[in-house]
């Protein structure tokens, strides 16, 4: 199980392939990469900035991957999160499952992301011209979050 | 000593100087718990009481949720103010 939280750009595709490397019990791999985007709706995103609380942020993103991977039985799950500044295009998040069948990888990944959305300590704030403001989970982010509480059950 | 960890948007309204507060100063205004902190914390600052009160609020003490606030303060606890959270 692998959480890092890093605060300059990274390569997800070195990422994944250092992650999946030599994993021969492992037959499919499912990754997810989220980028930050130049507009949010009609608002134009000059840079994105994500704080977190040192120590417990890893500690939490860390629970949540090894209870989806508990769940979804797949023998390693690498979560990558950028924090600080972030320029559009960069991307923000990797998500990478290993399972031994390609249909829990799938799962995992979705579920992990589901839970990253509402679940972990991370606090994004968007700025650009007109102005900088908080995110704070949409009501579909929770909607999906008592989906994937459904799968788990 | 405690220390108060601000997160996110409570961040921005939290004051300079309000990273650790002596157990004494706070037992000698009443503050004996996470809810008397709080309380107090939007009595001193009201920014910060307003967007605590404006939106769900979590409190971590060591790294810990918090899930009764009548939790005894202790000397040395870390204690952290978490608006709603946005990762992914």
């Amino acid at each position: 199980m692998g959480v890092r939280l890093i605060q300059k750009t990274f390569d997800p595709q070195a990422e994944v392939a250092a992650f999946a490397e030599g994993r021969e019990d492992a037959g499919a791999l499912v990754t997810f990469v989220g980028s930050c985007r130049a507009r949010t709706g009609d608002v134009a995103v000059a840079e994105l900035r994500i704080d977190h609380y040192p120590g417990f942020t890893e500690k939490e993103i860390a629970r949540l991957a090894a209870e989806t991977a508990a769940r979804f039985d797949c023998p390693d799950i690498l979560v990558v999160h950028r924090v600080g500044a972030i320029r559009p295009g960069e991307a923000i998040v990797l998500v990478a499952a290993l399972s031994v069948h390609r249909a829990n990888a799938f799962k995992a990944v979705e579920s992990l992301m589901d839970y990253l959305k509402t679940d972990a300590p991370l606090w994004k704030k968007e700025s650009g011209p007109q102005g900088a403001r908080w995110i704070e989970p949409r009501a579909e982010d929770h909607a999906r979050r008592a989906k994937a509480d459904e799968r788990l059950r | 000593m405690i220390q108060l960890v601000f997160l996110g948007k409570f961040g921005d309204v939290a004051p300079a100087g309000l990273d650790e507060i002596a157990l004494s100063a706070l037992m000698e205004a009443g503050v004996r718990t996470l809810g008397d902190l709080q309380h107090w914390l939007a009595g001193r600052e009201p920014l910060l009481g307003r967007a605590m009160a404006a939106t769900r609020t979590r409190l971590i003490v060591n790294h810990c949720v918090a899930h009764d606030l009548s939790q005894a303060l202790a000397d040395g606890d870390e204690i952290a103010f978490l608006p709603p959270m946005s990762g992914g």
